[in-house]
């Protein structure tokens, strides 16, 4: 079961002068979740319009939940949910309509296009909002109902494109409860994000894209561990022992940084049991220490590096 | 990664319950349902069927005394004289908005998810054929029961001949619609679409037999209106209604709407993918 439900190789993209995508791929097992990581315009929906055969590409191939989206356009169409970033829906139609409609283009009969809604609208928390037209809808209520409208067709992979960009924390949070959800059922998931707690929280791979290029692929742990450095943070009782502890540190091998608050200290480390010869060179120089913890790469700094690197 | 990497899986095990896909008539149904919810606005079905009363209403009374011009048939009421260029002017006033309703609906949210749908998008552009055919029929309905009612309109043609002038309006507009969807597909902006209409469809029923025969115009303005199409699908919904049936001018509006609607059909077709 660890087929691949997205294969791209090599997928190459322009808009006039323009390199959207430059050579682009990304594997996507069953079931699982990756997410693509970058800037505005890094070629994130670019990526995305291509997989789900709304854009062709311009050279490469790839193919979703095994077929090709340049030459069986149709039957990609038919296992994929696509979400962009901008409510797809009928905003003059209610959420009950939209969500029939979407049924019937599939292919379902009456009754079961209207049961199928109503099945998901009551997982999207918007039963009692059905019977309302779309242009009543909350930021939020639109996004879900979007989202619903993406599932309609039990698809086997599901796009999409910064699901949670302006949406409140408490509607994050729902919309990441979803993911998880969908993931269970064994759905495949490719999102889009700015935000890396995003795909710390819901992703088993991340793809940093820059510039149409992708610079870095990974499981989260991965990256962190290859691109990220892990600090250790201290701070000294007394201000006045911060030249004894410099120079201890130094002793022992490290290159300890002393800036901004006076009495902080900053550590860079190779490996997590550094924190054991940090603590001891500190003893020897008789430093007291009022705080002390090891901080592991975020995401956040993982990006940084990469895109400034790939900027540079 | 390696090429037969790339075709290994080629039978995906589905875990969708599968409804099968609809077939291209099921999709227009569909989508026509869905435009059709448009006319359930009473605001909108009022003000449609209003508005080519009023320009009926104001063409009969300004343009009366066109019963007296150069090349005016003898013993014809202006109102019958008119009415049937009115049905093709409606007709091709309704193809103009036909294009600017498409272009309006490319801004909806709903077509970028059609797109990501096993569907046809042709099917799409073929709902707003019928849907916009549907609201000609009753616009132009309408017309003709106010024309009837309140102007007296009863020309020599009877009901057959009205009723054929009516059809061949409505083919006239259902081919000039796919001219003016083709627009919209392309250009995306009502505002657009609505100068375009008015600069191209205005002059082209003036400029015409529309309003006053053809020997009452100015020589450079018989030139245009001689060549314009329009005059070819009013000569001919002219001459179904009075009874006096001339083949030619049917023939060839029939013939140019086909042509246009083939041509605006494959542009549209190609256009409306777009993203």
């Amino acid at each position: 079961m660890n087929d691949l439900m997205i294969d791209a190789v090599d997928v190459t993209r322009t808009f006039g002068d323009v390199t959207a995508l430059d050579r682009v791929s990304l594997r996507v097992p069953r079931g699982t979740v990756t997410a693509l990581l970058g800037h505005n315009g890094a070629g994130k929906t670019t990526l995305v319009n291509v997989l789900s055969t709304v854009l062709a590409a311009d050279g490469g191939s790839a193919r979703v939940a095994g077929f090709d989206v340049a030459a069986e356009g149709h039957r990609v169409r038919a296992r994929i949910g696509l979400t962009g970033q901008f409510a797809s829906v009928d905003e003059q139609l209610t959420g009950t309509r939209n969500l029939v409609l979407i049924a019937r283009l599939l292919g379902a009969g009456k009754r079961e296009a209207n049961r199928r809604a109503a099945e998901l609208l009551e997982l999207f928390d918007l039963a009692d909002a059905a019977g309302r037209k779309v242009s009543t809808y909350s930021g939020g209520m639109k996004r879900r109902l979007d989202l619903a409208a993406s599932l309609v067709g039990h698809p086997d992979v599901v796009f999409l494109d910064e699901p949670t960009t302006g949406l409140d924390p408490t509607s994050r949070l729902g919309m990441w409860e979803i993911v998880e959800r969908l993931v269970d059922d064994g759905t495949t998931v490719l999102l889009t994000t700015q935000y890396l707690e995003e795909a710390d929280r819901l992703a088993d791979a991340v793809t940093v894209l820059s510039k149409g290029q992708v610079v870095a692929a990974g499981s989260a742990a991965e990256l962190k561990a290859n691109v990220g450095q892990r600090t250790v943070a201290l701070t000294v009782t007394d201000a006045d022992d911060v030249p004894a502890a410099l120079r201890a540190l130094r002793a022992a091998g490290f290159d300890p940084i002393h800036e901004g608050s006076h009495r902080a200290i900053t550590i860079p480390v190779e490996a997590a049991n550094a924190l054991a010869t940090v603590v001891r060179a500190l003893d020897t120089a008789g430093a007291e220490v009022a705080e002390l913890a090891l901080h592991e790469p975020t995401l956040d700094d993982v990006y940084l590096t990469l895109t400034h690197q790939a900027a540079a | 990664m390696s090429v037969t990497a790339v075709t290994r899986s080629t039978t995906p095990v589905s875990t969708r319950q599968d409804w099968g896909g609809s077939s291209f008539p099921q999709q227009v149904w569909v989508l026509t349902g869905r435009s059709m919810q448009a006319l359930k606005d009473p605001r909108l079905l009022v003000m449609s069927l209003l508005q080519p009363l009023i320009m009926l209403t104001l063409f009969s009374q300004v343009f009366k005394g066109m019963a007296y011009a150069p090349g005016f048939p003898r013993g014809v009421d202006y109102i019958d004289y008119l009415m049937p260029a009115i049905l093709v002017t409606t007709g091709s006033q309704a193809a103009m908005w036909a294009g600017a309703g498409l272009a309006n609906d490319l801004k909806n949210g709903a077509l970028a998810r059609f797109r990501s749908l096993p569907i046809s998008m042709f099917s799409l552009l073929t709902a707003r054929s019928v849907f916009d055919t549907v609201r000609n029929i009753i616009q132009l309905s309408t017309l003709l029961l106010g024309a009837v009612v309140l102007f007296g309109f009863g020309p020599s043609g009877g009901v057959a001949g009205t009723v054929a002038a009516l059809v061949l309006a409505l083919i006239v507009g259902w081919g000039l619609s796919w001219l003016f969807m083709a627009l919209g597909v392309w250009v995306r902006n009502l505002e657009v679409m609505q100068m375009i209409g008015m600069v191209a469809v205005f002059p082209l029923m003036f400029a015409s037999n529309a309003f006053a025969p053809l020997e009452s115009l100015p020589g450079w303005l018989q030139a245009i209106a001689k060549v314009n199409p329009l005059s070819y699908a009013i000569n001919g919904s002219r001459g179904l209604a009075l009874g006096d049936l001339e083949l030619t001018p049917i023939f060839w509006a029939v013939v140019i709407s086909g042509i246009i609607a083939l041509l605006g059909g494959f542009a549209a077709g190609r256009g409306i993918r777009k993203p």
